[in-house]
């Protein structure tokens, strides 16, 4: 049956909590009302992106982008865009700073710089029907690579693509591919393949996305990789804080399955494979291969010594190929596309050499202190102020940029000076930073270094398997000293010891949890030191975040006593009566900000604190 | 005068035989009422031989084996228990009382035993007198048929 | 297997490739530290303590010895300025974990650690996970794990709670490089202390054990309880252990066997007014023949269970021995046995030993010497069976002593004698299958002990042709007399030997073929199956080789068919009709 109109419902986790599935019934039913349910279909489909806004309602083919659609807003929608063919203004979106809404998708400034491959078919098909994926050229390159190509021939191509792993190592697919299948012949031995989905890195938020929005190419993409390594076994570890993402892998195997593209004889080309899924148990370092694979085979999810590869002695010391969600949902496209195309995207000539360049897109989650937060597709090279100012439309409420975080926790701070960096492996590296799985996080000027530091430390101690000793000491010993730097209590060695500390972590940890670890404190070492110097030495927070360091007053110039931010306070620290100017008791503020909310003068301001002398 | 029976003893050669010689040979007094007839086991005892004992006069018999599970050959006191049992039935009707025949276990070490065994049996027929078929034997009654 | 050439700390060498770096410096005499390492082991890598610096082209790595493969063309700096920085500060983590463990301490000591700058912790653990490792890779019992994460993590039984799983071989203990696992000993099994037995599960059954040669116990060996272990397979290197041999049963073709099954020690639980099993300074006689000897658990120290050494001893003689309760034989052993240990702890400790007695039985070649010479050494002889071991005491020279009540008979009074130990002088029994054994062969079991043919005429040979006694299975014996009742047992089985031909047994039965109805009731008595049936004349045959004569077989005859040969219902009649001669006539 032919629809006239497609009215596509973001389902993906973040509208899905702004209550999206309301919005969808709501317009369901109201289309229903309206006799137009013949002639209108809405399409509850995977990550728009564009979280900021949600929930976020497209209709197709007009290319209209509505936001924040809520249920109450259904009849109006529907009566007006499609009963009577006019645009909803007032749900379009406006750039901050501008006052006209922007009507089309493609010409909104988050959507416009951006270059979808992995995310092709986000907001575009359901999600749940591999009908939808088929339509869109899904499982085409299936075809190619069991029937017009053989296995070498695939690495190949995929080798000359240039596909760097995109879950932060940035190791060639194609030669991890060709290792593991050698390792395999040379022994013997069954191989297997796995997907790592256990993103666990706190802001990130890709492969999820992908997974929930477009499950059916990851499942291409290994199944084109088992071809080419010659597996039967395939694993998808993922992690169980995702149950969305779970529930449509698991539809979409049970699909692929009844179309013959999983199980025995795939498509009638003798080959077997199929995928199961294993749900991960909460731990951050299982996102490590060799913890991964422990876990994969029931034990403790702890790493193990790699100088060994999992290549050659993975899960049940079989060889094992472990690659990302990304990783695998961008194989379908380069088979399919060709190695040229892909590599004709990113940076450096890798038809030669992968390790020359960066190809291809690389998709980030954009948080923290941005205006579009959600989640982007960029082609490499791309510099970092295009990601943060074009597409995430910059800092809010007018703020200074200080600094971005990439590579999840244990990635590094690049300083506004790194704006203008180009956006790939060997660059992020090269600047103390890495490109992990892709997570960013924007902070702007009133962001304490020392503390984001300090807040990934805690993060990562409280991860680390502590299993080996430099971890498990290092981790901690660097918490303690930040947490008195943090405190005021900061003693002038610190930073040498803080430096210590991480380079031989760096030296001589077990696993890349524990090498990378420093890298939030070097970074910010390396492009912050000032900070950590003005609270050793000063006892200040320059970014007036460190409680033990500021305090807050009330500016009698300001306040008019509306008695708001008494109100806001919990723990009655502030005295005054209405209309005449407040007094904060600075024994009992536990300095929480609340008051900092409630005053609509901007009354209530955190100043360093005054030592006595 | 006492009445002194007369006894007729068939004794195993490994354990009873033996338990008597070691009372003869620690010096154990005892009475000297039982006649001892060796046989190599207790399993050769044929009923017929103690019918014709009784019939030739006996006022009592004891038969005396290895204990059970001591046997020289194993298990050949265990068929004695079997056939004594099923003769001892019969005597009555000899006129013959059972309490005339005895199967004890004597072991080689059993010197002691034995003594205790003989002294116990005399006394014991001692009681019941003189056997009612004596005067028979003293017609020479032809022999029981073999 | 391919060979590698490697630099380590400026020597060229030569390995097999993949061989761990570990190894080939060890090989070298060049010393890398470890904790988390044991050669049994495989390597884990997380101490980090023997971080190498690794060279390979422009590469640069710091990589842990332990398990890092080496490659051809690498070079390995052991004690590179990097590689003692690195070790340093892992070693002042380990102390802000365990300050006070020596062998953390003594490594700090060697590199220049004065005062750690995290500080000093108060653990003992440094989480190598040496015991985990070995409880489950080693043992196989799986009861110690790691728990909780990072920081808080810790070595423990599920839950931190006893595990039944243990099974306490002490291998946790025995790995651990900081002496943080200690292996309590139950109260109950303190007795297992001093262990008659053997101290490991692999041993030489004695100092003249023939053949020399180690034998593994089943019941305590880990192996045979986890089916996991098999170190001492992993150390021999001439690859002698076989877990898999099993007990076969031989059937070997013997003309004459000897008998010489020993005794039991008598185990005086049964006297339990002497409270041997709740006072541990009560010992058996084996007991402290075992501390006694120089092979013994303590080198041949007398000591008490504390370690102290004893400053009086009494021996209580006759324990189970001459006594109605138990077994009223002499033992003919304790006499002389407690006199030697007497000698003994005076000469060793210069204890105060006192000998409580019945009679003091010396009937050997020099032992009424013995006996003398030791009232001359000043040790005490007591006449009275003692009455009651207690630890009770009733003033302040008994207290923390045991005392010894007892009557002595020759000043007519009751005595109470503090000691700091005591040794029982226990008897011998016979071995508690001596019924069975005799059975098997056809012998006669007394008391317990074997009964031979003849008290004086023939006291090795037995009832059963071919099977003779030797040593305590007959009866208690000291040593000299058991080794020459073992010469003429030996000497008895030689003369058949020697003499190349046997007599066979004449008074055999046999059939009468005329008179045989082939009934074959007879054909099932028999337990040599000596009879069989002839089918094809329809009678039944005796074989007379393996017929004994027993009779049996004719007793049963209810056609009188078969003849015992000596012992004819014929010639026993007129036995009978012999001995009635004198009613009959």
């Amino acid at each position: 049956m032919a629809f006239r109109t497609h009215v596509l419902v973001c389902a993906g986790t973040g509208c899905v909590s702004g209550n999206s599935y309301a919005t969808a019934t709501a317009l369901e039913n109201e289309i229903f009302k309206k006799g137009l349910a013949q002639e209108v279909q809405v399409i509850r489909t995977g990550c728009q992106g564009f979280c900021a806004e949600g929930p976020i309602v497209i209709v197709q083919p007009d290319g209209v982008f509505y936001c924040g659609v809520m249920a109450k807003d259904a009849p109006f929608v529907v009566e007006e865009h499609l009963v009577k063919g006019r645009h909803v203004k007032k749900l379009m979106y406006t750039p901050p700073e501008e006052k006209s809404p922007i009507p089309a998708l493609k010409e909104i400034p988050f959507f416009a710089k951006q270059k979808l491959v992995v995310l092709r078919n986000r907001g575009a098909i359901d999600p749940e029907k591999i009908d939808d994926y088929i339509a869109a050229d899904g499982y085409t390159a299936i075809e190619k690579a069991l029937f017009h190509m053989t296995p070498d021939q695939i690495i190949s191509e995929i080798k000359r693509s240039g596909l760097r792993g995109r879950g932060g190592g940035g190791f060639p697919a194609g030669v991890k591919w060709e290792t593991c299948r050698h390792a395999a012949q040379h022994r013997g031995v069954e191989p297997v393949v796995v997907c790592n989905a256990d993103e666990g890195d706190p802001g990130a938020f890709m492969d999820r996305s992908i997974i929930e929005s477009d499950p059916h190419s990851v499942i291409e993409g290994m199944i084109i990789g088992a071809r080419a390594i010659g597996c039967k076994e395939g694993f998808i570890y993922i992690r169980r804080e995702y149950p969305i993402a779970r529930e449509r892998l698991l539809k979409a195997l049970e699909q692929a399955r009844d179309y013959g593209l999983l199980g025995t004889d795939i498509l009638g080309s003798g080959m077997d494979f199929d995928i199961e899924i294993v749900q991960g148990a909460g731990a951050f370092v299982c996102g490590e291969s060799t913890a991964l694979m422990a876990s994969l085979e029931g034990n403790a999810g702890e790493p193990r010594a790699k100088y060994i590869h999992t290549v050659e002695y993975g899960y049940k010391n079989r060889p094992t190929n472990l690659n990302n969600v990304e990783t695998w949902a961008n194989v379908p496209l380069i088979i399919h596309r060709g190695a040229h195309w892909f590599s004709s995207m990113g940076t450096g000539n890798v038809a030669e050499n992968p390790w020359n360049g960066s190809s291809g897109t690389k998709v980030f989650s954009m948080v923290g202190k941005i205006n579009n937060t959600g989640l982007i597709e960029v082609p490499m090279g791309i510099t970092l102020r295009e990601i943060i100012f074009d597409i995430g439309g910059g800092i809010p409420s007018g703020r200074q940029f200080k600094a971005v975080q990439t590579g999840g926790p244990s990635g590094g701070c690049l300083p506004e000076s790194h704006l203008d960096m180009p956006v790939d492996f060997d660059s992020l590296t090269e600047a103390g930073s890495m490109m992990g799985s892709g997570g960013m996080i924007v902070m702007d000027d009133q962001t304490c270094m020392v503390d984001i530091a300090r807040y990934f430390i805690a993060f990562l101690t409280e991860e680390s398997c502590g299993k080996c000793t430099p971890c498990r000491e290092g981790l901690r010993t660097s918490l303690e000293i930040l947490d008195r730097i943090t405190q005021g209590e900061g003693q002038p060695s610190d930073v040498d010891l803080l430096q210590e500390i991480s380079e031989i972590m760096q030296d001589c940890c077990l696993c890349a949890l524990g090498t990378s670890a420093p890298n939030p404190v070097l970074s910010t070492l390396r492009y912050f030191k000032e900070e950590y110097d003005a609270h050793i030495n000063n006892r200040q927070c320059p970014g007036g975040v460190c409680k033990e360091l500021i305090e807050y007053i009330i500016d009698p110039e300001k306040c008019d006593g509306c008695h708001a931010c008494v109100r806001g306070c919990a723990v009655a620290a502030i005295m005054g009566e209405v209309k005449k100017t407040h007094a904060l008791d600075k024994a009992k503020c536990v300095k929480c900000g609340a008051c900092i909310e409630a005053c609509k003068r901007e009354a209530i301001r955190k100043i360093p604190r005054s030592y006595a002398a | 005068m006492t009445f002194e029976p007369k006894i007729v003893g068939i004794l195993c050669n490994w354990c009873s035989y033996t338990g008597a010689d070691l009372a003869g040979t620690s010096r154990i007094k005892y009475l000297p009422n039982v006649r001892v007839v060796r046989v190599m086991c207790s399993g050769r005892v044929d009923p017929t031989f103690i019918l014709k004992a009784f019939a030739d006069g006996a006022d009592g018999v004891l038969v005396a084996g290895c204990h059970p599970g001591d046997c020289h050959y194993i298990e050949g006191n265990y068929k004695t228990i079997r056939r004594m049992a099923l003769l001892k039935r019969m005597l009555a009707d000899y006129g013959i009382e059972p309490e005339r025949f005895r199967l004890e276990w004597v072991s080689a070490g059993e010197g002691e035993r034995w003594a205790h065994v003989v002294n116990q049996i005399t006394e014991d027929v001692r009681k019941l007198g003189p056997s009612k078929i004596r005067p028979a034997a003293k017609r020479e009654a032809a022999v029981p048929a073999a | 297997m391919k060979t590698i050439k490697l630099k380590i700390d400026g020597i060229e060498t030569e390995a097999e490739d993949r061989t761990t770096v570990l190894t080939i410096a060890q090989k070298l005499g060049i010393k890398i530290p470890t904790l988390c390492h044991h050669p049994l082991l495989e390597p884990y890598g997380v101490c980090r303590i023997c971080t190498v610096e690794v060279r390979l082209g422009k590469r640069i790595r710091m990589v842990t010895a332990c398990n890092y493969p080496a490659t051809n063309g690498v070079e390995v700096l052991t004690n590179s300025p990097r590689v003692r920085r690195d070790r340093k500060m892992i070693l002042e983590w380990m102390m802000a974990r365990c300050g006070h463990v020596k062998v953390i301490e003594d490594l700090a000591a060697e590199y220049g650690i004065i005062e750690p700058r995290f500080g000093r912790g108060d653990d003992d653990c440094i989480l190598c996970g040496l015991c985990v490792r070995v409880c489950s890779d080693v043992v196989g019992a799986n009861v110690l794990g790691f728990f909780n994460r990072g920081a808080t993590r810790e070595v423990s039984t599920a839950y931190g709670e006893t595990s039944e799983k243990c099974i306490a071989c002490g291998a946790c203990a025995y790995v651990c490089p900081t002496g943080a696992i200690r292996i309590e000993n139950d109260a109950a099994l303190v007795r297992q202390e001093l262990p008659l037995g053997p101290l490991t599960p692999i041993y030489v059954p004695f100092l003249q054990a023939v053949p020399h040669q180690p034998v593994i116990d089943r019941e305590s060996c880990i192996h045979f309880k986890t089916g996991e272990c098999k170190v001492c397979d992993k150390v021999c290197e001439v690859k002698a252990v076989d877990h898999t041999l099993e007990d076969t049963i031989e059937n070997i073709d013997v003309g004459a066997v000897i008998l010489a099954t020993g005794f039991k020690q008598f185990d005086p639980a049964a006297i339990s007014e002497y409270g041997s099993g709740i006072y541990p300074n009560v010992l058996t006689g084996l007991e402290f023949e075992k501390m006694n000897s120089a092979s013994g658990p303590t080198g041949g120290q007398i000591m008490l269970k504390d370690g102290e050494i004893p400053k009086s001893v009494g021996i209580i003689h006759c324990v189970g021995s001459r006594d109605e309760r138990n077994n009223k034989y002499c033992s003919r052993v304790c006499c002389m046995y407690a006199l030697k240990f007497a000698h003994l702890i005076k000469e060793k400790t210069g204890a105060n030993v006192y000998n409580f007695y019945i009679d003091m039985r010396c009937f050997g070649k020099g032992y009424e010497e013995f006996y003398h010479r030791l009232l001359e050494e000043d040790v005490r002889f007591i006449r009275g069976r003692a009455a009651e071991i207690t630890n009770y005491p009733l003033n302040e020279q008994e207290a923390g002593k045991l005392i010894i009540r007892v009557e002595d008979t020759l000043i007519g009074e009751v005595r109470r004698v503090p000691v700091d130990m005591v040794i029982l002088a226990t008897g011998l029994e016979p071995v508690a299958d001596a019924a069975e054994i005799a059975r098997t062969f056809n012998i006669s079991c007394g008391n317990g002990f074997f009964t031979e043919r003849h008290p004086k005429l023939a006291p090795v040979s037995t009832a059963t042709d071919g099977i003779f006694i030797a040593g305590t299975c007959q009866g208690p014996k000291d040593i000299p007399d058991t080794v020459a009742q073992a010469g003429a047992a030996a000497s008895a089985v030689q003369s058949l030997i020697s003499r190349g031909e046997i007599e066979v047994e004449a008074a055999t039965s046999a059939v009468d073929p005329e008179r045989c109805s082939g009934c074959r009731i007879c054909n099932t008595l028999c337990p040599l199956s000596a009879i069989s049936f002839d089918e094809e004349k329809k009678v039944t045959v005796i074989n007379d080789v393996l017929c004994k004569g027993c009779g049996t077989c004719a007793a049963a005859c209810p056609s009188s068919a078969i003849l015992a040969r000596h012992f004819t219902d014929e010639q026993l009649f007129s036995e009978i009709e012999g001995v009635l001669y004198d009613v009959r006539a």
